[in-house]
């Protein structure tokens, strides 16, 4: 047993006291207690329920427990006894009520329950950058003649790129725009809850008559309904319906329609028969705009430099640079000046990705196996075809992701000229463009090195 | 004053009496008097099947201080003094289900004498006599007392009564967020309030206090604000409370409840300081409405509500798939704009029960924000509810 360990401890003192007391006695009084700390000066803290405990425990199992401790180590002096949150103990595997959910929460009221539709995502907050103009041109579109000129519009692109909010602007629009026609947002996750629902309640006829009364129907992440095919079927009957009746539809995914798995054929020709959008990775331009929008909308102007620092840091996605931009916000109302470049530069360093740090042998060794090849034959001076491709793309990955510099890439891998490795990494990169095959198998790499 | 605190050094004393086989109790109750002694204590007992049997069991004290019951199940605890004749100090402790079942089947008339022989009791009524084994009472916990009572104030105990039993309704039922679970009292500017909510509805009461200088908030689960309101006396209480514990101490009874230990959350931001339109009705009118509308309401217990300003009508409808619908037309006193609301009506209804007032005033803030109820004229009482989705 390890006296340092309040846990340990706890339950030798238990399995003693268990020999003292009557087991009725044990239950009652020792079931919801523990110790809460070792105090530095020999004091043991026994976190007890209530003050019927705490009164009990002075007068009856002091003495007890005392002893008991006194008998493991000389080092603990007294107990103390503290009267602790009711968080430990509550109830664990409570049914929750299903019912009850139907009725809003008191504190959840930004969200309007009849279209689900948040009215923070509005156009006005909006960025538009080359990354997305094409995606707002067809909302645009959309919103003018809507149900005719692109539908369904689907929309995709990777996680933080700002798909919620250009689709649920449309529908906030289309709201203003078109007043008494009904817009409904919901992500795929609810539609296949609602239908499951449903079907256990025997309403599944009520939950086709309520989908098909909206004009404007938007529907988050789709790549979830994935293998629900049941769910699926009845989207597809939606859309059919919806489609007929020249009502809007759009959906947001993070992948192309044709390259969502496990998704039914005759569903993934329909999401793609209008308008299929990718909202791609935002430039630097953006990025930029980006922060600087976000730091206005809190009557904040940051330096350039400082905006230029935070867009270089973070490509990609941009809820994490709205994360950056409000730390920065945070400490700009906490100092009430805005922060310099090297304390912006402090405070961002938790966002900075620690991939960077990955080994190269792992690289290696995800490769390798990535094409069955010998991990070993990698280092070798072999220039056989099925290893000099795996070992160029190594190359590739290492300059591009992680920004090694072309020598030591060399001398890692077996120790070649740094030429051989820029004339590699050139190589990739020209076929990448031609060779869609390339380019998807590259992109699955990146996936298993995450 | 002092007469209170007299009472406290009474309570905290713990009887010193020798239990052996030899000593025994003998004491003699007025039926009456026993009978409702038994009923209130009884609620203070563990009712689950427990481990420790005594938790079960009325504590009956014959000592110096006159005769007492005493019962506790680890959450709230009971010293209540009753009037009778001492004849031989003792202690016993008794199974309360067996002692209430006796007690509700004797009738008003004359006295019942308990004698305390070995490990049974005889309890002689009249022409019956039952003999019950007793618990030995060595493990019956000491009732703990606030250790540091500044906390205190003295209120009438019919009020705390009504607010506890009225309002305890709307705390939430879960033990998943024990706060809520519970009732939030605080005490600042010579006000008492308490409130409770559910997160679906909220009710908040207030009643002045005759001492104005003391200040405090604690949150007391609401089950035992329920048990605790059952045994309150009307007279005045002296209301007592620390980090952990309150008290509520009469001239023949203390009552201590365990506190919750939690956060409450701050409910004010949630009350709508706006309204759009308001409706004042007769109560009698709502309730007979409502009750008739509430028969139609589907599984979800849904029944729309419509203020209808230009025609001066209220309105309650509400449609259920396999048996029908209904709508109810009162005419009201209606300012603002035109609003449809649906709620759930047990959730309406509750509201009854909070307020006596003729005229109910009803205040909306708009489509998915929550409707305010007053009493016209009750200034104590308001009562928020959150609409169901449309």
């Amino acid at each position: 047993m390890d006296k340092g360990n309040p846990r340990e401890l706890w339950e030798y003192v238990l399995t003693q006291v268990e020999l003292s007391v009557s087991s009725a006695n044990f239950n009652t009084w020792f079931r919801n207690s523990f110790i809460v700390k070792i105090g530095e000066d020999g004091v043991l803290y026994v976190g007890v329920p209530s003050q019927f405990f705490k009164d009990w425990y002075l007068k009856k199992f002091h003495t007890l427990l005392l002893k008991i401790v006194r008998g493991i180590s000389y080092e603990f002096r007294n107990i103390e006894y503290l009267i602790v949150k009711d968080e430990r103990r509550k109830a664990q595997n409570e049914v929750k009520h299903i019912r009850s959910a139907l009725e809003l929460p008191l504190d959840e009221f930004y969200i309007n329950k009849s279209d689900n539709l948040n009215p923070r995502y509005t156009f006005d907050t909006f960025v538009i950058g080359s990354f997305n103009n094409l995606a707002y041109v067809a909302a645009q579109a959309v919103l003018s003649r809507p149900g005719i000129t692109y539908n369904p519009l689907f929309i995709y692109g990777d996680t933080g790129r700002g798909k919620t909010h250009l689709i649920q602007a449309i529908g906030n629009q289309f709201k203003k725009q078109y007043q008494g026609r009904k817009v409904f947002y919901l992500t795929s996750e609810k539609f296949t809850i609602d239908y499951t629902d449903s079907v256990q309640a025997g309403t599944a006829n009520r939950f086709k008559d309520k989908y098909r009364q909206y004009d404007l129907l938007i529907m988050d992440d789709v790549q979830f309904l994935s293998k629900k095919t049941k769910t699926e079927e009845e989207l597809f009957h939606l859309f059919n319906t919806l489609h007929d009746t020249n009502k809007q539809i759009i959906f947001s995914s993070d992948r192309a329609p044709v390259s969502i798995p496990d998704i039914a054929e005759r569903l993934k020709g329909r999401l793609a028969s209008g308008m299929t959008i990718d909202i791609g990775e935002p430039d630097i331009e953006s990025r930029m705009a980006i922060v600087r929008k976000k730091a206005a909308s809190h009557d904040l102007i940051f330096p350039d430099e400082i905006v230029e620092y935070v867009a270089a840091a973070m490509s990609g996605s941009i809820r994490e640079l709205e994360g950056m931009v409000n730390t920065i916000i945070c400490h700009a109302q906490v100092k009430g000046c805005i922060p310099n470049i090297t304390e912006v530069r402090q405070s961002l360093r938790s966002f900075t990705r620690p991939q960077k740090n990955i080994s190269v042998k792992s690289v290696v060794d995800k490769v390798a196996s990535f094409y069955g090849v010998d991990e070993e034959s990698i280092y070798e001076k072999t220039r056989r075809r099925e290893v000099v491709r795996p070992r160029q793309i190594i190359m590739y990955i290492l300059r591009e992701d992680f920004n090694i510099s072309y020598p030591t890439i060399g001398t890692k891998l077996g120790g070649r000229d740094h030429t051989t490795v820029i004339h590699s990494c050139e190589k990739i990169k020209r076929e990448i463009i031609v060779d869609n095959e390339l380019a998807s198998e590259i992109q699955n790499i990146r996936t298993l090195l995450v | 004053m002092w007469k209170y605190i007299n009472i406290i050094y009474h309570f905290l004393l713990i009887p010193s009496i020798n239990y052996t086989n030899k000593t025994y109790m003998i004491i003699s109750i007025d039926k009456k008097i026993f009978s409702e002694a038994v009923y209130i204590v009884t609620r203070f007992t563990e009712r689950k099947n427990t481990t420790l049997p005594v938790l079960s069991s009325i504590l009956i004290i014959a000592g110096d201080d006159g005769i007492k019951m005493r019962a506790t199940n680890l959450e709230i605890g009971i010293d209540l003094k009753i009037e009778g004749e001492c004849i031989v100090k003792g202690v016993v402790a008794i199974p309360a289900i067996i002692l209430q079942q006796i007690a509700t089947s004797l009738t008003y008339e004359g006295k019942i004498n308990l004698e305390h022989i070995g490990d049974t009791i005889s309890l002689i009524s009249g022409t019956g006599k039952s003999l019950i084994k007793t618990i030995p009472y060595d493990d019956f916990p000491s009732i703990p007392f606030p250790e540091n009572p500044k906390n205190r104030i003295i209120l009438p105990g019919i009020i705390l009564k009504n607010i506890f039993t009225s309002i305890t309704s709307c705390a939430s039922t879960s033990t998943i967020r024990p706060e809520l679970a519970s009732i939030y009292i605080t005490i600042e500017g010579g006000i008492l309030t308490a409130t409770a909510t559910d997160s679906f509805r909220l009710a908040e009461k207030k009643i002045p206090l005759s001492n104005k200088g003391t200040q405090g908030k604690f949150l007391i689960p609401a089950k035992n604000a329920l048990d605790i309101a059952q045994a309150l006396p009307d007279e005045d209480i002296i209301m007592s409370f620390d980090e952990h514990q309150c008290a509520f101490v009469s001239t023949g009874c203390m009552l201590v409840s365990r506190l919750t230990n939690a956060v409450y959350p701050d409910y004010r931001q949630i009350i709508p300081k706006e309204s759009i339109v308001e409706a004042i009705v007769l109560r009698k009118d709502f309730e007979n409405a409502l009750k008739r509308t509430a028969i139609f309401s589907d599984s979800f217990q849904k029944v729309r509500i419509n203020f209808d300003p230009k025609k001066k009508i209220f309105s309650f409808f509400a449609r259920n798939i396999d048996i029908g619908e209904s709508s109810e037309t009162l005419s009201a006193n209606i300012s603002g704009s035109a609003l449809n609301l649906s709620f759930n009506h047990r959730y309406l209804s509750a509201v009854l029960a909070l307020t006596g007032a003729e005229s109910l005033s009803l205040l909306a803030a708009g489509i998915g924000r929550p409707l305010i109820i007053k009493g016209v004229g009750d200034t104590s009482l308001l009562y928020l509810v959150s609409p169901m989705n449309q």
